[in-house]
C-alpha cells in the first residue's frame, strides 16, 4: 500500500504556511477539543463506508451456500479462496459438485473481459474529448464578453441535472424517429446496434460534463497573470505558439486534477448506460461497465458479486495512484491554488 | 479587425451555448405539448401548449417521489455540515496528530466505486429493517458526501485569516465562542457551497435509491428511469416529469450561482 504513504507526503500544506498554523497557544485541551470534533465524522465513515468495503472483501473470499444440484442437500458455503476472483479474471466457472471448468457461454463471468474493455474505451473517449472541448470552452470563457455570467450559469445546467433526466433525454433525442436521425437525415439504431450505442453513451455523457471540465479548466487559466500574455505578445509569439508555449505549461496542474477526477468517475459509470440503453445495448453487453456488471452479478451469487466489485475497487484505486505517482496529478496543493483564482 | 474578431467570438460563443442548452429547452417545450404533436415525426416546433401533462404527473403519484428526494436531500445536507464543519474546523485552524493521514482517508472514499460497498450495505439495513426507508438512505447520502464537504470546508477554512482567530483568543473569547463569533461569518458563502453542492448530489444519486428502495421510499431518478406508460406514448408525460426533476436543482443553482461555481472549482468533486 505505497500509495497510501506517497500520496499524503504531497497532501503537506504549501511552504511558509505550514509553521503558520500550529501555534504556541496551541495547549492540550485544544488538542483533545479537535479530537472531539472530528470523531463523529470518522466513526460516521467508518460504520457507513468502511464497514462494508472490509466485508464485501470478506464475502469475496467465501462460498455461496446453496443446494447441491446432485445431492439435493443444503451446502453451506465456507472458504472459497480466489475461485470467486478466478471466475472473472479467468472465466473459471466452480459446479456445485466442486469441479472447475470454463464458464460456459453467456455467464456473466465470460462477460468480464468485455466489460472492462467497455469500460475503459469509455473512459479514454470521453476523457479526450471532455478536456479538449472544455479546454476550448475555457479559452473562450477567460474572455471577457457581454454575458460571461449567463453562460457560465447556462452551460453547468447540464452537469447539474440528474443522470437519469439525461438519460431519458437523450433516449429520445436518439429515439429511431428522434429528433438526431431528423436532423441528420440518417436511419441510425442509436441504442441497439452495437457501436453507435457506445457512441451514444459517449455523446450523451460528454454533453453531460465537458461544462463541468471547462469549468474547472477555466478555474486554473484565471490564475495565469496577464502580464505572462503580455509578455508573450512583445516576443512576437502567435497565438498558437502561446497558448502551446505558455496557456498549457501553466494550466497543466489544474489540468491533471480534472483529469484524474473525471477518470475516476468515468470509470464508475453506472446510470448513463444502465438506463439509456438498458445496461446492454447492441447485442447485450456493447456498454455493460463494471458496475454494471457487478449489479447484474448481485441477482445471480452475492459471494461472487463481493469478488468482482473488489476488483473495481483495486482497478479504480490502481489507476488513481498511476496517475498521482507518474503524471504527476498533485490534487491538494492545485485545489488550494484553484480556489485562490475562483476567488478573484 | 479586432472588433469583427471579438464579435465572432461572441456568437461563436453563444451558439456553444444553445447547443449545449438546446436538449434541456427541447425537454421543456415539450412537456407542454399534447402527446399527439410530442410523438410527432417529423418532430413539430410549433405546437399548442398546455400545463395538461403537469397534472397527469402529479395524478400519477409523483408528489410523494418529489418529497421522499427533498427529505433525502435536504436531511443529508443538513447532517453534513453537522459533522463536516466541526471537523474542517478541526483539521484546519486546530491541527490535530496525524492530520496528513486523516486528510488522506477523506479523499480516498473517492476512489471507491459504490458496487463496492453495496452489498453489505444492504445485507445491513435488511437486517435492522430499513430496507426501503427514506432515513436509512439519508444517512447514507450523508456519508457519501461526508468527504467531500470536510474537503472543500477545510479549504474555506484555510482562507480565515489567523490573525483574527488569534485576535479573539487574546480577547480571552472560549474556542466555542471563537468559532460562532468570528469565523463563521467569515464562512457563511463557503457552507453555502457547501451545501448546494451536497444538495444537488442527494438529489440526482441514483445507484444507491434504485437498489436500496422499492416504493415507500422511492426517489424522483429511479422513479423517472422506469417510468414508461403501457399505452405507447408518453414523451410529453415524461419531459413534465423530468422537467420537474430539474426544476429545484436549477433553482437552487440560480441562487447560488456565485457559490456554486467557486465550491466547483475548490472542491473539484465530480
Amino acid at each position: 500500500m505505497s500509495a497510501v504513504t506517497e500520496v499524503p507526503s504531497k497532501l503537506s500544506p504549501p511552504p511558509g504556511r505550514a509553521g503558520g498554523r500550529k501555534r504556541g497557544g496551541l495547549n492540550e485541551a485544544h488538542g483533545r477539543w479537535a479530537s472531539y470534533l472530528i470523531t463523529p465524522s470518522l466513526v460516521i465513515l467508518g460504520v457507513v463506508i468502511g464497514y462494508p468495503v472490509v466485508s464485501a472483501i470478506i464475502m469475496s473470499f467465501q462460498k455461496d451456500a446453496g443446494l447441491d444440484k446432485a445431492t439435493g442437500l443444503f451446502v453451506a458455503g465456507g472458504f472459497a479462496g480466489f475461485s470467486n476472483y478466478a471466475h472473472w479474471l479467468l472465466q473459471q466457472c466452480v459446479s456445485t459438485t466442486g469441479v472447475t471448468s470454463a464458464c460456459p457461454p453467456g455467464n456473466l463471468g465470460a462477460q468480464f473481459w468485455n466489460a472492462f474493455g467497455t469500460t475503459f474505451f469509455f473512459t479514454a473517449v470521453t476523457v479526450v474529448l471532455e478536456t479538449v472541448i472544455g479546454m476550448w470552452m475555457a479559452l473562450i470563457m477567460n474572455r471577457a464578453f457581454r454575458g460571461r455570467g449567463l453562460v457560465r450559469a447556462a452551460i453547468l445546467v447540464p452537469w447539474a441535472i440528474p443522470t437519469a433526466v439525461t438519460a431519458k433525454l437523450w433516449y429520445f433525442i436518439f429515439a429511431f424517429n428522434g429528433i438526431l436521425n431528423s436532423v441528420l437525415g440518417a436511419k441510425i439504431l442509436w441504442t441497439s446496434d452495437e457501436w453507435a450505442a457506445k457512441f451514444a453513451i459517449i455523446i450523451a455523457d460528454t454533453w453531460k460534463t465537458t461544462p463541468f471540465m471547462a469549468l474547472l479548466i477555466l478555474a486554473g487559466l484565471q490564475l495565469i497573470p496577464e502580464e505572462v500574455y503580455e509578455a508573450g505578445v512583445m516576443d512576437g509569439a502567435s497565438t498558437v505558439q502561446r497558448f502551446f508555449q505558455l496557456t498549457l505549461p501553466l494550466v497543466r496542474p489544474a489540468l491533471m486534477v480534472a483529469i484524474l477526477f473525471r477518470v475516476l468517475d468515468a470509470l464508475r459509470m453506472f446510470d448513463l448506460p444502465q438506463i439509456l440503453t438498458g445496461g446492454g445495448g447492441g447485442t447485450g453487453n456493447a456498454t455493460t461497465t463494471l458496475s454494471i456488471l457487478v449489479v447484474d452479478q448481485i441477482r445471480q451469487g452475492f459471494n461472487s458479486a463481493s469478488a468482482l466489485s473488489t476488483i473495481t475497487f483495486l482497478v479504480i484505486f490502481i489507476v488513481a495512484f498511476l496517475f498521482v505517482r507518474f503524471l504527476g496529478a498533485n490534487v491538494v496543493q492545485t485545489q488550494a491554488n484553484q480556489q485562490k483564482g475562483v476567488l478573484k | 479587425m479586432r472588433k469583427i474578431r471579438s464579435t465572432l467570438i461572441t456568437a461563436a460563443t453563444w451558439v456553444l451555448v444553445a447547443i449545449f442548452f438546446f436538449p434541456i429547452a427541447w425537454m421543456v417545450f415539450t412537456s407542454l405539448k399534447t402527446e399527439g404533436d410530442a410523438a410527432s415525426i417529423p418532430p413539430k416546433f410549433i405546437a399548442a401548449l398546455s400545463f395538461d401533462q403537469y397534472a397527469i404527473v402529479f395524478n400519477r403519484g409523483m408528489g410523494s417521489y418529489l418529497l421522499n428526494s427533498l427529505t433525502a436531500s435536504v436531511g443529508s445536507t443538513l447532517l453534513v455540515l453537522l459533522l463536516a464543519i466541526p471537523a474542517a474546523y478541526a483539521l484546519s485552524i486546530r491541527p490535530i496528530k496525524r492530520v496528513q493521514d486523516v486528510l488522506f482517508f477523506f479523499i480516498s472514499t473517492r476512489f471507491l466505486p459504490a458496487a463496492a460497498s453495496i452489498l453489505p450495505v444492504f445485507f445491513i439495513l435488511k437486517t435492522i429493517g430499513a430496507l426501503d426507508n427514506i432515513t436509512a438512505l439519508g444517512l447514507l447520502y450523508a456519508a457519501m458526501n461526508l468527504p467531500i464537504a470536510v474537503w472543500m470546508m477545510r479549504s474555506f477554512f484555510n482562507e480565515v485569516p489567523l490573525e483574527i482567530v488569534e485576535a479573539a483568543q487574546i480577547d480571552g473569547a472560549n474556542l466555542r465562542t471563537e468559532l460562532v463569533r468570528v469565523v463563521l461569518p467569515i464562512l457563511l458563502p463557503g457552507i453555502a457551497a457547501v451545501a448546494l453542492i451536497c444538495f444537488i448530489f442527494s438529489w440526482n444519486e441514483y445507484f444507491l435509491a434504485t437498489l436500496l428502495t422499492t416504493f415507500q421510499a422511492r426517489t424522483t431518478p429511479p422513479f423517472l428511469a422506469s417510468f414508461v406508460d403501457g399505452r405507447g406514448q408518453f414523451l410529453a408525460v415524461l419531459s413534465a416529469a423530468s422537467t420537474l426533476a430539474v426544476l429545484p436543482v436549477i433553482i437552487a443553482g440560480w441562487v447560488a450561482q456565485k457559490q456554486l461555481v467557486r465550491g466547483l472549482a475548490m472542491g473539484a468533486v465530480k
